[in-house]
């Protein structure tokens, strides 16, 4: 946890994120999705297949490369 | 029927419950998406009838199973259907109680698989003397169903307004796509739009923080605090009527039931319809909740399984929202399957029960187990590991590559006007079951006009 001031995160559907890196993970997500689906040398489904490959790669990079903005306490207690 | 097709069957719902274990927790992996193309495949490479219902049937039961994972933890849906239970997920984890949401989720599951199956052949027979009429008037039917869905919402007069407005935009833009000849007369945009729909909030959002005025306005937020608390470890097989209360079981139980008579209708209107309709008087937000997710998710699985089971017992037509998505491959797979030669006139209804059956309970067994077991575990890598970002990003890939599949670069802004105005309806009390009702219902509705 770097820093404690505000860091201007904006809420989108239910979590915080950074604009910056959203378009960041978003344009790195289509590149490599669509790019898979494009570079496929066969017929169907092939794209398809190589398009999931590309988002699943595209979705690692963007986890390797961006940074959750939570902080995570455990705490004890019992279960309701 | 012999030992070895058996076998295939039991191997065939292994392979399909642990790689859609592994997809169901991803989440934003949309149900036609990841299900669709795969049978597909499945089908054109000449697999068995009976191995491809069964990969089917665990498929859709561990994708299920899994998907409450993102809900319960990061409040994005894991899959279409599972978008209605966010609300009450997000009251959960608040409470810090993720956990617990997805064992009452994924138990709420399994009771929807067991009442859905036979329920499904119930159905299924009793609407078998009218499957001749039924499939005559299905246009008709999905536009009672958007009426009706209409009118359960909070925002009625707008909900019923925007339904022809809506069929415009949706046929519209296929009317547009076939004059520009980008695709054959023969050829339905379907999924993309499906998709489009779903994406909305986010895009909507997304075009509003491109205001600079409006960025400005936004609460500048800090990081996500996140209290966890350890919960006590389930030793041994877990049991789904004791991580469920009595009430809950019920409650569960009457929601499968519905959910099967309603197969025709649409999964994620009837589940925000029924599971508020049945927990509305509960006054406790935690046990609200509770007893809301567990409900509704055992009534999407129940939707899910009847919506693929009693169209493939009864009419042999893809005659629900579910048999017209993830599993349009068990009806229409040219030309291994046909409308006239598919799953329904191959298998005997009982070979039909039997495949399914095997598929489901693989799934339960394996999916299950490692659903309930991990929960905390994988609760806690997610928060820690995966970016928001990341699974906002994907999503949006999937939606990107799946609309220039449909209908090439046109359809990605075709699919971006779609899901703004989805997003703006959603935003003003439409819910997504309206929509997905007119989206089936818009080719009969505007033929109305001509």
């Amino acid at each position: 946890m770097e820093e404690e001031k505000n860091e201007g995160y904006v809420d989108i559907w239910g979590d915080n994120v950074d604009l910056k890196d959203l378009v960041i993970a978003m344009a790195i997500s289509v590149v490599f999705t669509l790019g898979g689906f494009l570079i496929a040398p066969g017929g169907d489904p092939q794209p398809l297949i190589f398009g999931l490959s590309g988002g699943i790669i595209g979705f690692l990079i963007s986890v390797f490369i961006i940074k959750p903005k939570r902080i995570l306490t455990q705490e004890e207690g019992e279960e309701e | 029927m012999d030992a070895s097709i058996i076998i295939q069957m039991v191997l065939a719902s292994f392979g399909a419950a642990v790689i859609y274990t592994i997809i169901g927790i991803a989440p934003g992996t949309d149900e036609t998406a990841v299900l669709a193309p795969v049978t597909l495949a499945l089908v054109l490479l000449g697999t068995s009838p009976y191995v491809v219902l069964a990969f089917f049937m665990s498929a859709i039961v561990a994708k299920k199973l899994t998907d409450s994972i993102p809900v319960a933890i990061a409040g994005i849906p894991g899959g279409v259907m599972a978008a209605p239970m966010v609300e009450h997920a997000m009251v959960l984890k608040e409470h810090g109680l993720p956990d617990v949401s997805i064992r009452k989720m994924s138990s709420g599951s399994v009771i929807g698989t067991i009442v859905a199956i036979p329920a499904s052949l119930l159905v299924a027979s009793l609407i078998l003397p009218v499957a001749d009429k039924i499939s005559a008037h299905a246009g008709l039917i999905f536009f009672l169903g958007a009426i009706f869905l209409a009118l359960m919402t909070k925002n009625k007069l707008l909900s019923l307004s925007i339904i022809v407005p809506f069929a415009l935009l949706i046929q519209g833009l296929r009317h547009l796509y076939w004059g520009l000849e980008i695709i054959p007369p023969t050829q339905t945009v379907f999924v993309s739009f499906f998709l489009g729909i779903t994406i909305g909030p986010i895009i909507f959002k997304l075009f509003g923080l491109m205001d600079k005025e409006y960025r400005n306005e936004q609460p500048g937020l800090g990081k996500k605090e996140i209290t966890m608390k350890k919960s006590k470890p389930i030793r041994g097989f877990p049991n789904p009527f004791k991580i469920l209360t009595r009430k809950e079981v019920g409650s569960a139980t009457l929601g499968s039931i519905l959910g099967s008579i309603t197969f025709f209708l649409s999964p994620v209107g009837m589940t925000v319809f029924l599971g508020e309709f049945l927990t509305r008087h509960i006054k406790d937000p935690i046990k609200r909740a509770s007893r809301a997710i567990s409900t509704m998710d055992a009534l999407t699985n129940a939707s899910y399984i009847s919506g693929t089971l009693v169209p493939l017992i009864a009419i042999g037509l893809p005659l629900s929202p579910m048999a017209i998505g993830p599993a349009s491959a068990l009806f229409n797979a040219p030309p291994v399957f046909t409308p006239e030669h598919n799953i329904h006139h191959i298998l005997s209804t009982s070979e039909i029960m039997i495949a399914s059956i095997i598929g489901a309970a693989v799934a339960l067994l394996v999916t299950y187990y490692v659903t309930i077991k991990y929960a905390s575990e994988i609760s806690t890598f997610v928060f820690k590991r995966i970016p928001h970002e990341a699974l906002i990003g994907l999503f949006t890939g999937l939606v990107v590559m799946l609309a220039y599949m449909d209908a090439g670069l046109i359809n990605i802004f075709g699919v971006m006007i779609v899901a703004l105005v989805s997003g703006l309806l959603h935003r003003h009390g439409v819910n997504y079951g309206v929509m997905f009702m007119v989206l089936y219902a818009a080719p009969w509705l505007l033929g109305l006009f001509s």
